[in-house]
């Protein structure tokens, strides 16, 4: 057997390689992907244990959520501060959604928005934490609740519906996310918003049958009699419940009860009480029959009413006897309040899961979550509400629900103690774990010394406790909390908070070692922008960005124009090209990808924003050889090619649309753009770092940006980072 | 009377337990002895059903979806032209996902019938790491619940469905694997590679030719020579041209060694590697390749070849789906959809249309009552036979309308003579019938009564058909209304009233008139747009916020895609964009619609 047979048997592909001279660029762009594939990989490394001891992580579904929730009560009530962590549907909307590092702030919001608006939450990892003097350690309780947004309650016609990713779908498959029991059990819930619809809803409804009692229980109900077997059954119902009816009163006339069924009917019409009044049970007729019932005892028994009760397991269909007027309305009014209280208990009972989140802010804990922002946003808009239009709204709002909220990421990256255990390396959270909590990530015992700096991490499930407790999976909600919570015992710990020398609790939330964290979120980690909660404004004199890498570039936004539309193989160089013959060499600082359809161009001087708009209208309008000749006409080719202002960008942004491609978006959100070209631009610049200056930033950026077009770029496709691994964006986001 | 009772009182407790129910259940279980096939068993799969295509008659589709309308009004309606239905169908096609995906070829053999039931479990997979064949999808969690009602394993699903591509992904594909270096390549090893004796032989000699090679190529570069040295010297580095740039060719033989040499060439900053896959290999390789990247869609070609009719229940939202997900983007048109599926599915049929035939039946839009109608109207005895055996007990329900739409495809053949009942004649004669039922897309279907038997009683009474000239679109009346309370405060409110109306309610907040007398809609419009001029009770309705609109508006939610959860303000938005363009082709032709009294959802039984 030759060899490339046996290797294609086992699926190895025979291949000859072919080493090809090329430009340095390509090689550069090689070498770049490389190395962001080599960051993107960083949660695979993390050990597992076999000295760990092994019992299951809690996992909550409906069936016993009620209890969960009772001991979850207690265990908060005691906590320090509570860990919380998100799965869920997927990150983007579409590429271009993801987060670039020409992103400003209120765009990095935006995009945060609409990520926590379509996509749905499905598992939700809550870990209160709280230090145990006399055991000299924490004890955690990690719980994994599975959610699905089922709708248990009818509300307006509109259905329940959310994103999903197919990427993020099938990270979660691939960690062993476990789908059916999501859909089939996943606690539902309700935001407050949502309930407080309802409850007006349910007035509403109320109220307008006070006003109009006798269409009380069924509107529509002149079923006309024309069937024969209609008229015949309608008959027969009258003559026995006027059997029932006479009888009744011939009782409490103190006369024998004559009212007999015959066999058949005593299963269908039994006598009870209901409410202190003599009532018909129906039971075994169908819904038509019902309706028949209901007719005839409109139109032909002033005393008696029709009512509808909910029993325990089914509604219950009842003939009443009132015996006046005023006795009527009473009983209408009883029934009245008897069905709103049981709607109200509905929705009540509808709330679900959202009694966490209430817990959770009721007991205005600490939330420690890591790389939050997506999280908290998730939480506000599942549970509390829609989310405002503006960053600092929705922060400002958050604060008044969560009061205390800490990311590790921002510890972590802030605090040059856990940079220098971390050795500067990827803040992820199984990184961060792994590397500061060796001892719990994988039940190492390491010398003495170093073991006391260690923070002790008891885990209890119901009745079990461990010391080294290491059992859950990576990206489990639960289990993520749980590593969120270790990470942020160890760093307090690091930054000089001692637990051990206080006798009882120590209070994190005020603690001055903690201040200058608190309330801090990532909004946006590839720009390392850092939003205030307190202020809603983005954090500038950061503490946070010592740990953070300086960025080479300083974005002008008044500089900037967004191109889309143009030729679809059209890459970066060549549009470079294009513009530097027409606006000189040195008249553009940098091209970077959106996606495949659209790209920034910085221009170097604010004016030639403006210059080239004109230029473009000018050369789509005349159609003389001169214009078809022009450098330009490259880039305005097909007649599609569209430019705008960066605050157009923004526009297009917070359209609740989501078309994959950058171009169809733009189509899509439809704005009429060339009336929007003169307008001014409203913010002048981002502030960032700056170590490089101008020209060397120049050259970096051409780099970066380049680089891409140069290899074959995949369908959705954007500028590397050194964060986000774009070729693979589900690994990317959902390590944070 | 009480005899009987009696009878099946006993009967029913006693057959639970006699050994025939036992047999009964299996027959049953038989009866839905569907197969269920996931990339596990799919290449297997698809030799089998491929015969089976080729060999039956007809070939009934399903989906099920993740979700199909969002809000009541924008499911298809029956005011809804065929443009209109088709922009709704286009809309729910384009956000949702098929997860699985029914067919079944099956023959009409006397009265019997040949089915060859296959349940495919699909998930849009990214296999090829491009995007595709979908970023992202809607879910209603209604439709999941429903699901996992039936016992739907979604994790299967997810883990093991099977991906596919559209022919316009494919081709986009093709354009974009231009570098042949497959990305799981790229991806360094976690830890820094570890050496064999062997390996490191492999790679210094690999680095040494390389390095001779490349100095040679810039030797050449510098000094031109003859012809036959420069020959000679190519053969003995082994340099090559590849496009206008010198390569190097080198053979391996394994994964490792690709891996190796990638390595290696991190070293040399100017070098690109390519993979080229030897020659014999490369036909096996493409079959598999297409395998895996057309995925299921190879079902859709096979039944796209044989030039079968397709069977399908409200055929147009199914294909709408079928047409986005498996052959291109669902075009702006309903002409260009129609043109474009032909082109695909010679014959579709679409068993509503049949049984819309048969007049009463029209109100069944339900396949299990649809087929008890006709269990009981038409006493045609039609047994179902599935040939294929199916191991192993569990349940396999799933993709069961299949076989409904065989049945009830079948016996509706049966009643309206579409299929000859003698066994030797062949389906080619009965084509011509079945043409008239090919194709039709409008949610509307006008009856062609002339190819009905005498004794099938058709009431057509209850349907008109009226020019969308004639409805007018109100929304804004105070809180909940019923139609029939509105219709009262309409009737008294003016004259253009006191014509014969109808009133429904389209969705909670927006209701439709229908103006019988031709003209009186324009009237009504008009008095509308006057704000009830001369005419007390309208303007106090439009002063409580009373808002009409004709049906042209109504089309131009469906095209601009104002798709608000609420049809009301949804209109309210078109007007608004309408009134920034100048008033256009207010003369084009306005196409009609049947207009069924008992049709239309009746909000007021919600």
């Amino acid at each position: 057997m030759n060899s490339s047979s046996k290797f294609y048997g086992t699926k190895i592909p025979v291949v000859r390689m072919l080493v090809v001279m090329k430009n340095l660029f390509t090689i550069r762009a090689f070498h770049k992907s490389l190395i962001s594939l080599s960051s993107s990989t960083r949660h695979f490394c993390c050990s597992s244990s076999s000295s760990a001891s092994t019992f299951a992580i809690k996992n909550v579904t409906k069936s016993n959520f009620e209890s969960a929730l009772n001991d979850l009560r207690l265990y908060v009530k005691d906590a320090d501060f509570v860990a919380v962590d998100l799965e869920m549907t997927g990150v983007t909307s579409a590429p271009w959604r993801e987060s670039f590092e020409l992103d400003r702030f209120d765009i990095q919001y935006l995009k945060v928005k609409d990520s926590a608006e379509k996509f749905a939450a499905v598992q939700f990892g809550v870990c209160p934490f709280r230090w145990e003097p006399h055991r000299q350690s924490f004890v955690a309780h990690p719980h994994n609740f599975y959610i699905f947004p089922r709708q248990e309650i009818k509300g307006d016609d509109t259905s329940y519906e959310f994103l999903c990713q197919t990427t993020s779908i099938n990270f979660l498959a691939k960690y062993q996310f476990d789908f059916n029991l999501c859909i089939r059990e996943g606690v539902s819930y309700l935001s407050r918003s949502q309930e407080k619809e309802a409850l007006g809803r349910l007035n509403a409804r109320y109220k307008d049958r006070l006003l109009d009692s006798s269409s009380c229980w069924r509107e529509g109900v002149d079923t006309k009699l024309v069937r024969v077997a209609d008229i015949l059954f309608s008959e027969r119902l009258k003559n026995k419940i006027a059997e029932w009816h006479d009888g009744l009163l011939g009782d409490r006339n103190g006369a024998s009860q004559t009212w007999k069924t015959s066999n058949d009917s005593k299963q269908q019409l039994k006598t009870i009480f209901f409410k202190m009044r003599p009532a018909l049970d129906l039971t075994g007729f169908t819904s038509h029959q019902l309706r028949l019932i209901q007719l005839v005892v409109k139109n032909h028994f002033e005393d008696l009413v029709y009512a509808c009760v909910a029993g325990e397991s089914s509604s219950q269909q009842l003939i009443v006897y009132a015996d006046s007027a005023s006795d009527r309305d009473l009983l209408m009014k009883e029934l009245k309040d008897c069905l709103c209280k049981e709607a109200e208990m509905k929705i009540k009972a509808a709330i679900g899961f959202r009694h966490v989140i209430d817990l959770l802010s009721s007991e205005k804990k600490l939330i420690v979550g890591h790389n939050s922002f997506l999280d908290i946003a998730h939480i506000y808009r599942k549970f509390i509400g829609p989310l405002p239009s503006t960053a600092k709204e929705c922060v400002i709002s958050i604060q008044k629900f969560f009061p205390y909220i800490v990311d590790t990421k921002v510890l972590l990256n802030a605090s040059t103690v856990c940079q220098k255990i971390l050795k500067k390396s990827s803040t992820s959270l199984s990184k961060a774990f792994a590397l500061l909590c060796p001892q719990i990530a994988s039940g190492v015992k390491t010398s003495g010394l170093a073991d006391k700096r260690l923070v002790k991490v008891e885990v209890q499930v119901d009745n079990k406790r461990s010391l080294n407790w290491n059992s859950g999976a990576k990206h489990e909600a639960g289990y993520d909390a749980f590593m969120t919570g270790c990470v942020f015992a160890q760093a307090c710990s690091h930054l000089g908070v001692d637990f051990t020398l206080n006798p009882s609790s120590v209070d994190l939330s005020h603690h001055e070692k903690l201040q200058e964290y608190i309330n801090l979120l990532y909004l946006s980690w590839i720009n390392g922008d850092i939003i205030d909660l307190k202020t809603g404004e983005r954090k500038t004199d950061s503490i946070c960005s010592k740990g953070f890498k300086a960025h080479h570039s300083k974005i002008l936004f008044s500089n900037t124009v967004l191109l889309w539309g143009f030729p679809a193989k059209l890459k970066a160089s060549e549009i470079r090209e294009c513009f530097c013959k027409v606006f000189g060499s040195s008249s553009i600082t940098f091209i970077y990808h959106l996606d495949k359809t659209a790209v920034f161009i910085q221009f170097s001087k604010e004016e030639l924003v403006s210059d080239f708009l004109v230029l473009k209208e000018t050369l789509e309008r005349s159609n003389d050889p001169i214009s078809v000749l022009h450098p330009l006409s490259k880039v305005l080719q097909g007649g599609r090619t569209r430019a705008a202002s960066y605050e157009v960008y923004k526009q297009i942004c917070s359209s609740t649309i989501s078309k994959v491609f950058f171009a169809d978006q733009a189509e899509a959100v439809g704005i009429e753009w060339n009336a929007k070209l003169s307008k001014p631009v409203l913010e002048v610049e981002r502030q960032v770092d700056f170590e490089a200056s101008e020209n060397q930033l120049d050259t970096d950026a051409r780099n970066e940006t380049e680089i891409v077009s140069g290899i074959d770029p995949p369908l959705y496709m954007h500028s590397p980072t050194d964060e986000l691994d774009s070729l693979c964006p589900a690994e990317a986001q959902m390590s944070k | 009377m009480l005899l009987q009772r009696r009878l099946l009182c006993t009967q029913v407790p006693k057959r639970s337990i006699h050994p025939t129910h036992h047999q009964n259940s299996n027959l049953n279980n038989k009866k839905w002895a569907i197969k269920q096939v996931t990339k596990s068993n799919f290449a297997e799969t698809l030799e089998e059903i491929k015969t089976h295509i080729f060999n039956s008659d007809f070939i009934a589709v399903s989906l099920q979806k993740t979700g199909a309308f969002s809000s009541p009004w924008q499911k298809v309606l029956p005011f809804d032209t065929a443009e209109v239905a088709y922009l709704k169908a286009k809309y729910a096609a384009e956000r949702f996902q098929v997860l699985q995906f029914a067919v079944c070829p099956f023959s009409v053999k006397s009265s019997k019938i040949i089915a060859h039931p296959y349940n495919f479990h699909l998930f849009p997979r990214d296999e090829l790491k491009m995007g595709m064949p979908s970023y992202s999808f809607f879910c209603q969690s209604s439709y999941l619940t429903a699901m996992a009602q039936e016992g739907f394993d979604f994790n299967a699903c997810i883990y093991d469905g099977i991906s596919y591509l559209s022919r316009a992904q494919e081709l986009a594909a093709k354009d974009r694997t231009g570098n042949p270096l497959p990305r799981s390549y790229m991806k360094p090893s976690q830890s820094p590679t570890v050496y064999s004796v062997a390996d490191s032989m492999f790679v210094d000699r690999i680095k040494s030719r390389i390095k001779i090679w490349k100095r040679t190529c810039q030797d050449s570069e510098k000094k031109t020579e003859d012809d036959l040295i420069s020959t000679l010297r190519k053969i003995v580095s082994g340099g090559e041209v590849f496009g206008s740039r010198p390569s190097l060719s080198i053979d391996i033989c394994s994964e490792r060694q690709v891996q190796l040499i990638l390595e290696t060439l991190q070293e040399f900053t100017d070098l690109v590697p390519l993979l080229v896959p030897a020659k014999k290999e490369l036909q096996l390789m493409e079959e598999e390749h297409n395998m895996q990247v057309r995925g299921f869609r190879e079902v859709v070609d096979l039944i796209s070849t044989s030039q079968k009719p397709v069977v399908a229940h409200n055929a147009i939202n199914e294909f709408a789906f079928i047409h986005s997900k498996f052959i291109a983007p669902l075009p702006s048109t309903v002409d260009e959809f129609r043109s474009s599926l032909c082109s695909v599915f010679s014959h579709i049929v679409d068993v509503n249309h049949l049984m819309r035939e048969i007049g009463p039946l029209n109100k069944v839009n339900n396949l299990p009552a649809a087929i008890l109608y006709l269990k009981r109207r038409f006493t045609r005895p039609l047994h179902m036979e599935i040939p294929q055996h199916i191991d192993g007990d569990e349940v396999r329900v799933h993709g069961r309308d299949v076989l409904r739409i065989s049945e009830l495809f079948a016996k509706l053949c049966l009643i309206l003579r579409i299929v000859p009942e003698s066994p030797e004649a062949d389906y080619s004669t009965s084509s011509s019938t079945l043409e008239c039922y090919a194709n039709v897309f409008n949610p509307c279907f006008i009856s062609s009564s002339d190819l009905l038997d005498d004794d099938v009683n058709i009431s057509t009474e209850k349907t008109r058909r009226i020019s969308v000239a004639n409805l007018v679109f109100l929304w804004g009346f105070r809180g909940m209304m019923s139609a029939r309370k509105l219709k009262s405060l309409l009737k008294g409110s003016h004259e253009v009233f006191s014509g014969e109306i109808d009133v429904r309610l389209a969705d909670r907040n927006c209701a439709i008139v229908v103006f019988w007398a031709p003209g009186f809609a324009e009237r009504f419009l008009k008095v509308m747009n006057s704000g009830g001029t001369n005419c007390e009770p309208i303007k106090d309705m439009i002063s409580e916020g009373l808002r009409a609109a004709c049906y042209r508006t109504y089309k131009r939610v469906c095209e601009l895609s104002i798709w608000e959860p609420s049809l009301a303000d949804a209109l309210e938005k078109a007007l608004e964009e309408a009134s920034d363009l100048p008033e256009a082709n207010s003369e084009e032709e306005l196409p009609a619609i049947c207009w069924d009294n008992d049709e239309l959802t009746n909000l007021d039984d919600l």
